[in-house]
């Protein structure tokens, strides 16, 4: 048992993010910010420093740099901002943090970061949460918390998985997006959109993790919350029918699938929905700011609603709504210049700086005056509010020599083939079995 | 029965299908490369609106100009100058130095080291990455500066270095076997020292391999994009073949962007091997046969 | 012909050295070696060594010893092996039987001056000085969903056929790439071996009546064997170690899984392990056989 124990990540050991305490940080008060705004960091003069970016769109570039920029502005500290587009950056992670990182970065929580905290990657940012974690609800401080109880991680944003469409598009179909509650409804919206000879659910697999989201989600849906936990941290089986269930179900979906599932990444899913080629798509909302690229009326025309209820014991309770935010790298030549730098941008200054760039951002910060949220975010929050769980996503929550080199290349080998599943099923446990104890 | 001539006639007729066959592929063949170079000079918005085989009413190069200028290529190319130009330098110095012991003296290790290089140079590179890659960590932490060896252009050069030494060990060695003996005998009875001998006598022989082995060099370390991807974490510090990658992510919508910058990156290269053609031949002729 | 390692010295006299002579050989020869062995060898040991280890490549305190857990993971546990291993049978049964042999005869043809040989000699030559970076570039613009193939098919970007993410074609797409760059390197390797033929020889079958063809089998092929050798290694060893080109369309996701990729992906990232250098290993052992081949042939005169 105890060999058991020692290959779970220890947050699949009930690291639960309380989904009410979330959305009291989200739902702030109004003017909130000004209370903050001489608490957070900036004070000091700590030398140049630097700040990787882990993007290279054009929007959170946008945010990025107007953060960069108010920080230089009010410290006089400079900061050179280096960015890498994210999947390379991940791909290079625990290179980039051995080696020569930039001071900041920005990262993800859950075991991901866990992880390189463990590793003695990343600077200890306690100090940073005694002076502005008031600015945060409980769970986010938990989320930022490494294995030793110290933390590691400042918030930025966060974003359901939701399923997301154009009201337009349903408008066609005569379907009113509240109705899609259950598995039927959706399959129905579905059929609607296959006859119209549009793609129904866009999906694109290149990058290997993607199509973690809709496996993650039909499997709290049709095996609830704890399983789902339970499944990631090895105390289920993949073998179990349980699992297998979930490819049953998602097999229905294929249909109605792009065929060049594994050809497009997550973009390119995006691009079908953008271009009215497809109906429904399963993703993170961060996207939105590429619709706003697009045109204000493709944004307004955009929508999210929770995944459907597959099964009536567990409703629509559990919700991916990964946590993305920075952290500050040990081996950076300047630990203080990035702390100071982590405790601008995690203050409500910081948060403001990027929210005046007119992207639009889910802070994680309590100050963000949610009254002035547009439409689209108001809808997050309310797909929010649903869920009772909430989890990081499969990459996050669970070993990372077990999520990018296995399971995604399960995944997309299942869709290769769809009648392989239990062989894939029985691999994906062998491997898990085999890893080694850490 | 086939008269001679018979055979010359239909090998006449062969041979203008063969040339027909092998023009036909020519044409598929360089037709990528000539797309690419059409598309860079077309704006991608327009494609996008009228479609690929759009007749062009923009056409010109200013995708050039933004490629050079937002994604800075000039920082790259100088980049790959400053690590190409060193690492070519310092492999035919070092197997000019070893194939020279090699074929000049007779040690017992001669042809112990000439496998041992050779060999070398012919191992994957994943095989020994990890440790390189903490070794020059390691390195600078000794001395004292993280990115002595690591996210340096000196780490990249190093690692060439040791890599193409061999196969320039090999081609220098076998063209020093054609040299008489007597030119290295007369040189000792004049009592020319082991660098005397090295310097004065045999190096200036040496240009005939000396510039096709630097041609090649140059367009291999030149091209090579694994070791700046893994040795270094700074982009803007990486030669343009490596950051044409990450370009590739960035500018993914703009592929016509994307060919102009991949036509500037690609022009090195182009050059030499327009210009010194002959030395590619001759040095791979060298290296594929002895003697 | 006989190296002058083996042939005996006009003088029998010692060489006599002096000190500065011995310095100056010392550091002729230690230097190079010294960056050889140090960044080639050496951590090519360490390689083999850390395979039989369990450790993220992190911290040096965290190696723990792991048999042969690693290899037995892989043969036993991991189906994307043999995937890989497929593939790279793949590459190497088209390299041999399709574009190496295209390489030959292109140079062949070549050589016999056939009408435009110097700017055919040019153009088929031409992938092999681009980087592959470029070359990515330059056939993601082919087979893009939006790119010319697609074009010349009519078809639009929702309905435009994969090559790169249509898994059951997607090993030809990446043999065609690869080969636009494989028979150039052939061929002008063979090229620079046929001007060495005597050409007496060729003369000598045309008098006979020979056809090209006969000429060909009969004659060139069996006096190229040093070079027919060299060309069936590097063959085989690029086989084997491919990784640019498929790294540049698909980076570490599952596109195409190799035996390279599958070295990359699980040495480097975030779930970093020792199995990477497992991969790495066995990627060796394959190729040592024809490295092996290769010493043997190029050094033939002084191992006897």
């Amino acid at each position: 048992m105890s060999a058991e124990n020692s290959k779970v990540p220890e947050s699949g050991r009930g690291f639960t993010v309380n989904r009410r305490e979330l959305l009291v940080g989200a739902a702030g008060v109004a003017g909130a910010g000004a209370l903050f705004a001489a608490c957070g960091g900036g004070d000091k003069v700590v030398g140049p420093l630097t700040f990787g970016a882990r993007t290279v769109d054009e929007s959170p570039t946008k945010q990025l740099k107007a953060l960069v920029a108010a920080y230089e502005a009010k410290t006089g500290n400079t900061v050179t901002y280096n960015a890498t587009e994210s999947n390379a950056f991940q791909n290079n992670l625990s290179q980039y943090l051995q080696g020569t990182p930039d001071d900041a970065f920005q990262w993800m929580a859950g075991y991901r970061m866990q992880f390189f905290a463990e590793q003695g990657l990343l600077v200890d940012l306690s100090d940073v949460w005694d002076k502005i974690g008031d600015q945060y609800s409980e769970s986010y401080k938990i989320a930022s918390t490494g294995l030793d109880g110290k933390q590691y991680f400042i918030p930025q944003s966060w974003y359901p998985w939701g399923l997301h469409f154009r009201k337009s598009m349903l408008a066609d179909l005569g379907i009113d997006p509240d109705g899609i509650y259950n598995w039927d409804d959706f399959l129905k919206m579905l059929d609607g959109m296959k006859k119209k000879g549009l793609v129904g659910f866009a999906a694109g697999d290149k990058g290997g993790w993607e199509a973690m989201g809709t496996f993650d989600i039909i499997n709290a849906r049709v095996n609830g919350y704890q399983y789902h936990v339970d499944l990631l941290a090895g105390r289920e089986k993949w073998t179990d029918p349980r699992t297998a269930k979930v490819f049953e179900y998602w097999e229905q979906l294929v249909p109605y699938m792009n065929d060049n599932v594994l050809d497009l990444e997550w973009d390119g899913a995006m691009q079908l929905l953008l271009q009215k080629k497809a109906g429904a798509m399963l993703m993170g909302s961060w996207f939105g700011g590429n619709f706003k690229e697009q045109s204000d009326a493709d944004y307004e025309d955009l929508w999210i609603i929770p995944f459907p209820e597959i099964n009536p014991e567990h409703k629509r309770d559990t919700i991916d709504a990964p946590i993305d935010g920075f952290c500050a790298a040990k081996n950076g030549t300047n630990n203080d210049g990035g702390k100071d730098f982590l405790a601008f941008a995690g203050d409500m200054e910081g948060v403001q700086a990027m929210l005046d760039t007119g992207v639009p951002m889910t802070s994680a910060n309590k100050g963000q005056d949610t009254s002035a949220y547009d439409a689209f975010q108001t809808q997050q929050l309310a797909v929010m509010a649903e869920a009772k769980y909430v989890t990081q996503f499969l990459d996050r929550d669970t070993r990372p020599d077990f999520a990018g080199p296995v399971v995604g290349p399960a995944i997309q080998s299942w869709f290769k083939n769809p009648k392989d599943v239990n062989k894939i099923l029985e691999s994906l446990q062998e491997q898990w079995d085999a890893l080694p104890p850490l | 029965m086939t008269t001679v001539s018979t055979v010359r006639n239909s090998q006449i007729l062969k041979d203008r299908l063969i040339s027909v066959f092998i023009g036909f592929f020519a044409i598929l063949w360089i037709f990528p490369i000539l797309w690419t170079l059409w598309s860079s000079f077309r704006p991608y918005k327009e494609i996008r609106a009228r479609g690929t085989f759009s007749m062009p009413e923009e056409f010109g190069i200013f995708n050039y100009r933004e490629a050079i200028s937002r994604m800075e290529l000039p920082t790259y190319l100088w980049n790959s100058f400053i690590i190409t130009v060193p690492a070519v330098f310092l492999t035919l110095m070092f197997g000019s130095l070893i194939a020279f012991v090699v074929s000049r003296y007779s040690f017992k290790f001669n042809v112990g080291m000439l496998l041992l290089f050779t060999a070398g140079n012919l191992l994957p590179a994943q095989l020994v990455f990890i440790p390189v890659f903490k070794m020059y960590l390691n390195v600078g932490d000794l001395v004292g500066d993280r990115r002595f060896l690591f996210d340096s252009p000196w780490g990249v050069v190093l690692i060439h270095v040791a890599f193409q030494m061999g196969f320039a060990t090999f081609v220098l060695s076998s063209y020093m076997k054609t040299i008489p003996k007597e030119i290295s005998e007369s040189a000792l009875v004049d009592g020319a020292s082991v660098f005397r001998h090295y310097w004065n006598v045999m190096l200036p022989l040496l240009r005939p391999p000396l510039a096709s082995l630097a041609v090649l060099m140059t367009t291999w370390i030149y091209n090579d994009f694994f070791w700046a991807l893994v040795l270094m974490s700074t982009d803007k510090k990486r030669p343009i073949t490596s950051a044409l990658g990450r370009l590739t992510g960035e500018y993914v919508t703009d592929y016509n962007l994307l060919a102009a910058g991949a036509i500037i990156a690609a022009l090195p290269t182009l050059v030499v091997f327009l210009v010194l053609r002959k030395q590619f031949v001759s040095g791979l002729t060298l290296g594929s046969t002895k003697g | 012909m006989k190296s002058s390692a083996t042939r005996p010295s006009k003088s029998r006299r010692r060489r006599a050295f002096s000190r500065g002579d011995r310095v100056t050989l010392g550091i002729f020869v230690g230097i190079p070696t010294f960056f050889h062995l140090v960044l080639v060898w050496i951590p090519a040991i360490l390689t083999i060594v850390l395979s039989f280890t369990y450790w993220t490549g992190i911290n040096f305190g965290d190696i723990k010893w792991a048999g042969v857990a690693n290899y037995d993971n892989i043969f036993t546990k991991t189906p994307q092996f043999y995937e890989a291993l497929r593939n790279n049978v793949i590459w190497l049964l088209w390299f041999g039987f399709i574009a190496t042999p295209a390489g030959v005869l292109l140079a062949y043809q070549i050589d016999r001056k056939i009408r435009g040989h110097q700017a055919y000699q040019s153009i088929y030559y031409l992938p092999v000085i681009l980087s592959l970076a470029v070359t990515g570039i330059i056939w993601n613009f082919m087979l893009r969903p939006d790119g010319f193939v697609n074009g010349v098919l009519g078809r639009d970007i929702d309905e435009a056929i994969s090559f790169f993410g249509n898994y059951d074609i997607n090993i030809y797409v990446i043999m065609v790439m690869a080969s636009w760059r494989h028979i150039g390197y052939i061929m002008l390797l063979y090229l620079a071996g046929l001007k060495a033929i005597d050409p007496t020889l060729r003369e000598a079958a045309a008098i006979d009546g020979a056809t090209e063809w006969a000429t060909f089998r009969k004659v060139i092929l069996p006096a190229m064997r040093p070079v027919n050798i060299i060309v069936i290694v590097i063959t085989i060893i690029e086989s084997l170690r491919a990784f640019d080109m498929v790294y540049v369309i698909y980076g570490t996701s599952a596109g195409l899984p190799i035996l390279g990729i599958l070295v990359f992906q699980n040495i480097a990232g975030e779930g970093a392990s020792m199995k990477g250098a497992a991969y790495a290993v066995i990627l060796f052992v394959l190729s040592i056989g024809p490295i092996i081949a290769y010493l043997r042939q190029q050094f033939r005169a002084d191992v006897s």
